[in-house]
């Protein structure tokens, strides 16, 4: 870690820092209880999982067929590639707008920004189920627009819309200086420009935040896309699990490989996210 | 607050307005839909619908079920926002600090927002039902030999322990960002200065954390006031409907008891009720930001 | 300024595929359900038993190379209840063209959209199952599923030592000595409850009324009782049901923990023989496959004993109905739709492949009798057997469709030992008044 973020908290008392670690590492291991045993018993049979989930031995012992079948059940690849397409062009929209948009209402304190602002932050806590029937009515029965995954994409970015201004309007608030934006302004900047080479790179510690909200709440999505994708062709991965689960039980080895194989990927992005938080700090330590 | 100007307008049209479009698209007018839909008598799925005015409204006053659900929905956002907060706060700070394994540690925190909430409810059931009454059994102990799930009581606690685990790790996040964000001029100025410990804590970090506990505050009222998928794979409601929550009241009087209209107009009593108690917390934390 | 350019343009692509994205999409989508190629019909079928799902598909597969027809089987979700799946479907303009659901939402929907079929042939192969409405037709009945308490033979002869003829297990006081025969031989608690609340509330509950005459007419008189506010303590029927309820909570495996039995952890217990009865149905037999019973081990049903009456049908066969039905949507489909979903039912009807791989692909009971195909599993098998005999009634109650979820938390509460008969019976008699 460099020097500066060391001294965040203080205490630079070796005992301490121990005791913290244990207590953290502590804390760490409860939390991931439920994966590992997820980890566990996605190679096991059902019986085996019913039986005794603690088993490390388990009588059919372990294999990859949970794995094999819920790939191939799933129809992994397509759905995989659906997920991918939606959950991209829908963070990539959402993101940019909700900057934008959060960029001005900061700026321009005036009546209508207060007025979209106040509305947003309070559509946030609509009950989903409060909109989903006229949603389908709307976009279904009227315009006829469901069955595309445009469409799903479009609506993504309408429902993230709001909380994603509104952490970008916290944020633009305290740590961008407006004195930066009057000096491009001088330098003859244009608006887009100056808000995409001096603002929006101002902004990279909360964009990764929310790209990787944003990009987990789409992956891993639902209901949404149970109402907008009825087709099997273009189904996401959340939606090709149903199956393992049955009206009165539920394949429990399956729907375990298959959460690890929708988690995987997602992981990954997110580790590599991560980075991008940390060097934003460098950044912003620097300037 | 000014006026708008020619430039306001111009640059609204520019930043907000594609933005604000596919918010109203999506969001506002299905809502205001809705909300039409409320004073009719349709029920859910029908050709015919006629008004009826208020009468779904009144229904809603008379529903027992849904007061005590929404009483008891109250009682699980407080414990849970408190909850949330405290152990996110704690987490972020901590992995703020250098501490050896910091990234590791964070992406570990984190990883229970990975899984979406069906699947989530699922395999929580699961560790409820299964791992710890296996646990319990090896151990010989009596108290963990039985699913948390199958009284009352434990069931309400293990709804608000899941919920913890998940949104403790989001929280941790947004805290993280806001830790990172702070000036370390302002932090070490204040150290040259001699404030260490707790007073550093009380009297530089946690004002100038304030923007953050605004919208972890937020979100976590949101969430926990919105909570459905996890109470309908956890607990199902029970047992005996003992933690059915109101925004699974609200489905099932829309869906399950076939009453559109009175389930719509719950719905909306419901955003009021949430509208008000966040306004209230985020006007309150606005002040506080603007006079620290 | 070159950047600012490039800015403006993805904003403004943003917003013309947004606004216009029903015809930028269409290519990227065309498989959508709405677009019915010139020369093939398309359909669509609604699911909502989901472990049927890949058997379906493998049928559609098969009837679309047959008859040039495709059919695109719509799942319903986990945590779907499929009454709102349909009820989004119609309002999103996509109504399926068929439709499998329980009698209760076919009875919901039946009056705005479900096409009349009385007149189908097959309705003299399915006769006493068809869920009659107004004197008229509205569904096929898809499957039959029967339900009473599973034994396991091999584990119950285990531990008596002796034959065991499932047969005379005819009344409340035979099944009370089996049980204690089974506990003084060693196996402590034979009976397994599951908590869920479909099972108590639906599915052991409603033997009130599916065991009031045994017809669906019957059931309806008694709710009808109910509705007017008989008390519950005065019927037969419920005094009998609790009597049974309470000996199986005498004798319930999970006695120590009731409410924290599932049904999948009941499957494990009588596949493995560590319970010899489990109150469920038919449909249980994939999960005791998994629970590791044999293929060609010795399960069957019992009845759900009620009283002392030997001679009494409730105590000598066990219910069965067709708890599915298939509708065909008469609002949203074209003719053409209507005509292949037709087409599709009688596939399954009287095809020999489709017959054929109704019985082996969905592992279902077929409620039409011409299918010469025997089922394949033990349960299966007896209810085959005890239809030959006419040692089924097929009464299926129809109840408004929050029953289930009142009537089963009721029911939890009641075999947690958290609530009396009294308030059990109070709990039913207020239900019903209400619905008046």
């Amino acid at each position: 870690m460099t020097e500066a973020s060391k001294k965040v908290g203080g205490t630079k008392k070796v005992v301490i820092d121990v005791l913290l670690f244990i207590l953290v590492a502590v804390l760490f291991v409860a939390f991931m209880i439920p994966f590992l045993m997820t980890i566990l018993n996605s190679f096991k049979v059902k019986m085996d999982i019913l039986r005794n989930p603690l088993s490390l031995a388990p009588s059919k012992g372990f294999s990859l067929s949970n794995y094999v079948e819920a790939a191939k059940k799933m129809n992994y690849f397509t759905a995989f590639f659906n997920s991918f397409i939606v959950t991209g062009f829908s963070t990539f929209f959402v993101t940019i707008l909700s900057a934008m948009c959060a960029y001005y209402y900061v700026r321009h304190d005036n009546k209508f920004s207060k007025i979209c602002s106040s509305l947003m932050s309070a559509s946030m806590i609509i009950p989903f189920q409060a909109i989903m029937i006229p949603l389908v009515y709307i976009y279904g029965a009227k315009l006829g627009l469901l069955n595309h995954r445009s469409t799903l994409i479009f609506m993504h970015t309408g429902f993230a819309m709001s909380m994603s201004v509104f952490i970008f309007q916290g944020f633009i608030k305290s740590n961008v200086p407006l004195a930066l934006e009057e000096a491009a302004k001088i330098d003859g900047c244009g608006r887009y420009r100056t808000f995409f080479q001096i603002v929006f790179p101002l902004l990279g510690p909360t964009t990764a935040t929310l790209i990787i909200l944003n990009v987990l709440a789409f992956w891993n999505d639902y209901l949404l896309p149970s109402l907008v994708l009825g087709v099997k062709a273009i189904k996401t991965l959340p939606l090709s699990t149903y199956e393992f689960y049955g009206t009165f039980s539920a394949d429990y080895g399956l729907i375990m490989a298959a959460l690890i194989l929708t988690v995987l990927p997602i992981l990954v992005i997110y580790l590599v996210l991560q980075k991008a938080i940390i060097s934003g700090v460098v950044a912003g330590a620097v300037k | 607050m000014k006026k708008s100007t020619v430039s306001d307008i111009k640059a609204g049209a520019m930043f907000a307005l594609p933005g604000l479009l596919v918010f109203f698209l999506v969001v506002i007018i299905p809502f205001v839909y809705g909300f039409y839909l409320t004073f009719t008598d349709w029920n859910g799925v029908s050709q015919l619908k006629s008004f009826v005015g208020f009468r779904n409204y009144a229904d809603t006053f008379r529903d027992t079920e849904f007061w005590s659900s929404m009483w008891l929905t109250l009682r699980y956002v407080v414990i849970s926002v408190f909850l949330v907060n405290i152990v996110a706060f704690f987490l972020a700070y901590l992995l703020s600090n250098g501490i050896r394994g910091q990234n590791f540690f964070r992406a570990g925190f984190f990883t229970p927002n990975l899984i979406g909430g069906v699947v989530l409810g699922f395999i929580w059931k699961f560790i409820f039902s299964n791992v710890f009454t296996a646990v319990g059994k090896s151990l010989g102990a009596e108290w963990l030999s039985k699913s948390m799930l199958s009284a009352p009581k434990s069931a309400y606690f293990a709804l608000i322990l899941v919920t913890v685990w998940q949104l403790a790790g989001y929280m941790m996040l947004i805290y993280i960002a806001g830790f990172t964000g702070l000036s370390h001029d302002v932090l070490e100025a204040a150290s040259i200065d001699g404030a260490t410990g707790w007073r550093r804590m009380r009297s530089i970090i946690l004002p100038l954390m304030v923007p953050s506990f605004v919208i972890c505050i937020f979100l976590t009222l949101s969430r926990t006031f919105m909570v459905y998928d996890l109470n309908l794979t956890l607990t199902k409601g029970g047992p005996y409907a003992s933690t059915r929550l109101v925004a699974m009241h609200v489905y099932e009087k829309a869906f399950t008891s076939r009453n559109y209209g009175v389930g719509q107009a719950e719905a909306l009593f419901l955003f009021l009720v949430v509208a008000l108690i966040s306004g209230v917390q985020v006007w309150m934390g606005r002040k506080k930001e603007v006079s620290a | 300024m070159k950047r600012s350019i490039t800015v403006i343009s993805v904003v403004l692509m943003a917003l013309l595929m947004f606004t216009g994205c029903s015809k930028g999409s269409t290519e990227s989508a065309s498989t959508t359900a709405t677009a019915a190629s010139v020369s093939k019909v398309s359909i669509t079928l609604l699911n909502s038993k989901g472990e049927i799902q890949t058997g379906l598909e493998k049928i559609a597969a098969q009837f679309e190379k047959d008859k040039g027809i495709h059919v695109e089987v719509i799942a319903c979700g986990a945590g779907e209840v499929p009454y709102t799946k349909v009820t989004t479907m119609y309002n999103s303009g996509n109504a399926p063209t068929l439709a499998i659901l329980d009698p209760t939402d076919i009875v919901g929907l039946t009056k705005e959209y479900a096409l009349e079929l009385t007149g189908e042939a097959w309705t003299a192969e399915t006769d006493s199952l068809n869920l009659v409405i107004d004197g008229k037709i509205y569904s096929f009945p898809f499957c039959v599923e029967g339900r009473g308490i599973i034994y396991n033979k091999a584990a119950i002869e285990a531990t008596l030592g002796r034959e065991f003829d499932p047969r005379t297990i005819n009344s409340y006081s035979s099944f009370k000595a089996i049980l204690a025969e089974l506990r003084s031989k060693g196996m402590e608690n034979p009976v397994f409850i599951a908590k869920e609340d479909w099972s108590l509330g639906a599915h052991q509950l409603g033997f009130i009324y599916d065991a009031y005459d045994g017809t669906t007419a019957g059931s309806e008189v008694i709710i009808n009782e109910l509705k007017a506010g008989k008390d519950p303590l005065t019927i037969d029927r419920f005094n009998q049901f609790v009597d049974t309820m309470d000996l199986m909570l005498e004798y319930n495996f999970a006695k120590a923990d009731p409410l924290g039995a599932d049904y999948d952890q009941g499957a494990l217990e009588l596949a493995c023989g560590n319970v010899a009865f489990w109150p469920n149905g038919c449909w249980a037999w994939p999960n005791l496959v998994e629970g590791g019973a044999d293929a060609d081990g010795e399960f069957g049903f019992i009845s759900f004993v009620l009283g002392d009456d030997t001679s009494d049908f409730a105590n000598n066969s066990i219910q069965a109905s067709a708890s599915k039905q298939i509708m065909i949507d008469r609002v949203q489909a074209s003719a053409e739709q209507q005509a292949a979903a037709k087409e599709f039912i009688n596939y399954l009807v009287y095809d020999a492949t489709g017959q054929k791989m109704f019985v082996e692909e969905t592992a279902l009971i077929p409620a039409a009798k011409n299918n010469p195909n025997a089922p394949l599993d033990p349960l299966g098998q007896d209810i085959a057997e005890r239809t030959a005999e006419g040692r089924l009634y097929t009464s299926c109650f129809i109840a408004p469709s929050d029953h289930w979820s009142v009537m089963g938390a009721a029911m939890q509460k009641y075999i947690a030992g958290m609530s009396s008969k009294k308030e059990l019976a109070s709990t039913l008699s207020q239900y019903w008044k209400a619905q008046n």
